[in-house]
């Protein structure tokens, strides 16, 4: 059996003397969306931040296709095939868009032709190639999204982990990212999603686990996406 | 007194037009050597007038040996360039986590030590650095005379600008460099190399410094150990007046502060132009209440961020 | 007694003593290394004056040693007698060069004019922070430096001064600087002292709460123009004082005093000044020849800025809360006592 494309073990993380993340495990697959919600505090961002060297945890390990990149700079670690789509996109404004797109390729591993990458984030979301040239401040909050998706997807990862990508996007917008989403994970790359609205991932997701206050909650299927119940007890545990 | 000023302002000769483009120039580059560090590191390098400063003081031994021009012009790069990199190793990448402050008061320790060794090793006397002496030769054009050094400065400083603003803009380092400037967290999660980036701006910052310490003893052959000390403060008051945080303005801020004191300083009546450092800093200090965070950047800017 | 009195009172005391322990070494020295010792404790005053603005605000100044010229200027043209006046300085102003006061008001009358000149410089700069206080009070000294340099009807020039009384001997020097520990230590006490204080922490939240950033800058660097001021008085009536003798070296010297000493206690700035002053004293005399442990010590002239500027260096990279780590003297007992009472969470 080989390894999943990320996985975390008894990750633990510390903001001084406050617990962010206690002891949290989980795994990614291939082609897998796996989501991860939660109340605000929960520790899912930090979860993201530990797994790219942003933070360094104080116990657990990470493990990228079965290496384990704890303690690495952010830039090794992007350049080993996990790309963020941060929260708030953290997209340059000053810069085009293409240039944007350009920076992504910092990320790729081998020096192999990106022209193919470069298209298919052009045909998942046609506004990125239509705008190429003009600066990314201009583009409006959900086309900035799509190109900050662009932007990671271009150095072509195993692994894609997105914080809050639906934050401030119209529904619509949503739809077309998390649409985007289920190609991306199609194409076989393991995707780990972060997120606030907790009903879409379930139903997106093949799974999705709770976090509340650091530790893991409890894990829901698709099928619970309809149970409103259950998931405001998760929420409230 | 202004209308004086006036007028020997519009009588200023093409001379001292030129030399104020050639210092202008000079001033742009160093504002860009500057700049770079600062966009990267977040880090005001008050050393910088101490790496031309080596720079200079190579050209000096060389031509006192009689070394050829060339030889004498690759040992000053060679000398300001690895002087650069060990800036960078030793003071540079170990500060980069404290505060502003710090970083300002440093730099300036490492200036003051710098040139106190200079002083130790040289002695007070100063060296000449004669090697391009020719340059300061006028020509004729039109009926004008040009002294060459002032034509030759203002057209590599062009040059120089015209390729970085090629590497900055078509390379994948020059976008590195300037995504790194914009936001290095981000820059980083995407995959660019922090040391790169770094090492890069620190490279060119030390080439534009060799190259001014050329162009700087052609005009001031004699090299002391406070060589490019009150240019350097004078660029630093330009960036800081242009807009310390991005590269366009920070540059001509340096230029403007380059072209009014060169200007002014030939124009002027020697008794009046004494007081002209007073005046290019009273005007410093008046833009930078007006509008701290630059001339040439947008309106309500801040200023760099408090210590 | 409280514990926390005993702390205030250490806090004053401890600078204090070391400014009379100086004193002390002072008196027992031969008289060419008494010099040295005058020096430093002016220096103190200087380092002190420093640390009031710094120290408590957090901004930097680069300009305060303009402070100290204009003191020096003060206190060495009004009280050259007025017989020479005329012969060295020929194009003072009529007032000044009718006018000569005695030493002590000399000295009063110096810090009063550092105060002012503080007052008309800080008006506009006390808005600026960081970067561009930094280029700003570097640009008061530049001007300073250069109006003294040629405006010959308010001083000397660029000749450098003569024919002043030379009353700087221990005892003023040693008041001086025990004038200064006082004054810094009562301003940090109070409340515009805490205020300012907070203001470095957290500006935002100090304005939150009502206090003015801008005002409360403003009083330390008038104070600390007053002290620095004085400052040059005593430097002015101990040494031959010229427009280069109060620019960029003194600069650097004192800040590298403050900085490796500790900018944010009173502790640390006087420490600063003593070890550096120390350090640099003994290096001057080892640049003329010394004897150390029996062996000549004999180093090139320039040695010492090489020293105190690669210490300084050093000190910022390595720690750059410099020797006491910006805190103020605290008995182990008193240290103690407060591990123990501290109540528990």
């Amino acid at each position: 059996m080989s390894d999943p494309a990320l996985r975390l073990e008894a990750l633990e993380v510390r903001h001084g003397a406050v617990h962010a993340l206690r002891g949290l495990s989980l795994e990614v697959d291939r082609g897998e969306i796996v989501g991860l919600i939660g109340p605000n505090g929960a520790g899912k961002s930090s979860t993201l931040h530990a797994v790219m060297g942003l933070m360094r945890p104080s116990a657990g390990d990470v493990r990228l296709g079965g290496e384990s990149i704890v303690g690495r700079d952010p830039e090794a670690i992007a350049r080993r095939g996990i790309a963020l789509v941060p929260e708030g996109r953290r997209i340059f404004a000053e810069l085009s868009v293409e240039e944007n797109l350009r920076l992504g390729l910092a990320g790729r591993r081998g020096r192999g032709d990106h022209d193919a990458d470069l298209q298919r984030v052009f045909a998942l979301f046609p506004i990125v190639e239509e705008f190429r040239k003009r600066p990314a401040g201009s583009l409006s909050g959900g086309q900035q999204q799509q190109l900050a998706i662009g932007r990671a997807l271009v150095a072509a990862p195993d692994v894609l982990l997105l914080d809050e990508p639906s934050l401030g996007l119209a529904p619509r917008v949503v739809d077309l990212v998390f649409s985007a989403l289920q190609e991306i994970s199609a194409a076989g790359i393991a995707v780990l999603l972060v997120e606030q609205r907790a009903q879409r991932t379930v139903a997106l997701a093949s799974r999705t686990y709770v976090l509340s206050n650091g530790s893991l909650r409890l894990t829901l299927g698709p099928e619970a996406a309809g149970d409103t119940e259950k998931l405001v007890a998760a929420y409230f545990a | 007194m202004s209308s004086t000023l006036v007028a020997t302002v519009l009588g200023a000769d093409w001379q001292t037009l030129a030399d104020a483009m050639g210092q202008g120039g000079l001033y742009a580059l160093m504002a860009v050597g500057i700049g770079l560090v600062f966009g990267v590191l977040r880090l005001v390098n008050f050393a910088y007038g101490q790496l031309i400063m080596a720079g200079a003081y190579a050209l000096a031994v060389a031509s006192e040996r009689g070394w050829p021009v060339w030889e004498g012009i690759l040992l000053c790069f060679g000398v300001v360039l690895v002087l650069t990199l060990a800036m960078d190793r030793v003071v540079f990448r170990p500060l980069r986590a404290h505060s502003p402050a710090v970083m300002l008061v440093a730099t300036f320790a490492v200036a003051f030590l710098l040139q106190s060794i200079a002083l130790l090793w040289f002695g007070s006397l100063g060296k000449i650095a004669a090697s391009l002496a020719t340059l300061n030769q006028p020509v004729t054009i039109s009926g004008v005379d040009i002294r060459k050094i002032s034509i030759v400065t203002t057209a590599v400083a062009i040059g120089c600008l015209l390729v970085l603003v090629a590497v900055l803009g078509r390379t994948s380092v020059g976008l590195h460099m300037r995504a790194a400037a914009l936001d290095f967290r981000t820059a980083r999660l995407l995959g660019v190399r922090a040391n790169r980036v770094i090492g890069a701006a620190v490279l060119i910052s030390g080439l534009l410094a060799a190259t001014v310490a050329v162009m700087m003893t052609v005009e001031t052959p004699l090299v002391t150990p406070d060589f490019a000390l009150r240019d350097t403060i004078l660029v630093l008051a330009g960036v800081v007046l242009g807009g310390m945080n991005r590269l366009v303005p920070a540059t001509l801020g340096g230029f403007a502060i380059g072209f009014a004191s060169g200007f002014l300083g030939g124009a002027l009546p020697t008794d009046k132009s004494q007081y002209l450092p007073s005046f290019l800093f009273a005007a410093v200090i008046l833009v930078l209440l007006i509008r701290p965070g630059g001339l040439f950047t947008r309106a309500g800017g801040q200023a760099v961020e408090r210590l | 007694m409280t514990h926390l009195r005993v702390t205030r009172i250490v806090e004053l005391l401890a600078p204090a003593l070391l400014v009379g322990a100086v004193a002390l070494v002072g008196t027992i020295v031969s008289t060419s290394t008494q010099t040295y010792v005058i020096t430093t404790l002016v220096n103190i005053v200087i380092v002190v004056a420093l640390y009031v603005f710094i120290g408590n605000s957090g901004v930097l100044s680069f300009g305060h040693v303009s402070f100290v010229a204009v003191g020096a200027w003060t206190g060495g043209i009004l009280s050259i007698p007025l017989a020479e006046k005329p012969a060295i300085m020929p194009s003072l102003f009529g007032f000044l060069r009718d006018t000569t006061v005695g030493n002590a008001s000399s000295l009063a009358l110096a810090a009063a004019v550092g105060a002012t000149f503080a007052l008309v410089v800080g008006l506009p700069l006390m808005r600026l922070s960081g970067l561009a206080a930094g280029i700003a009070t570097f640009g008061v000294l530049e001007i300073t430096h250069n109006v003294l340099r040629y405006w010959e009807k308010i001083g000397p020039g660029v000749t450098t001064f003569s024919a002043v009384p030379e009353t700087t001997g221990l005892l003023q020097a040693m008041v001086g600087a025990l004038i200064a520990v006082v004054v810094a230590y009562l301003y940090q006490r109070s409340r515009y002292g805490r205020m300012l204080r907070a203001t470095r922490e957290d500006a935002a939240a100090a304005r939150a709460v009502g206090v003015s950033v801008y005002g409360q800058r403003l009083v330390a660097f008038m104070l600390s123009g007053g002290l620095a001021g004085l400052a040059g008085a005593l430097y002015v009536h101990l040494l031959p004082v010229n427009t280069e003798s109060v620019y960029l070296d003194l600069t650097f010297i004192t800040l590298a005093m403050l900085v490796i000493g500790g900018a944010t206690s009173l502790w640390g700035a006087v420490v600063g000044a003593v070890a550096v002053s120390a350090v640099d004293s003994f290096l001057a005399e080892a640049e003329n020849g010394v004897h150390v442990f029996g062996r000549l010590l004999d180093l090139p002239a320039g040695t010492r800025v090489v020293v105190v500027g690669a210490f300084m260096a050093l000190v910022l990279i390595v720690r750059p809360s410099g020797i006491t780590g910006g805190r103020e003297f605290s008995l182990p007992v008193t240290s103690a006592r407060a591990l123990l009472t501290k109540s528990r969470p």
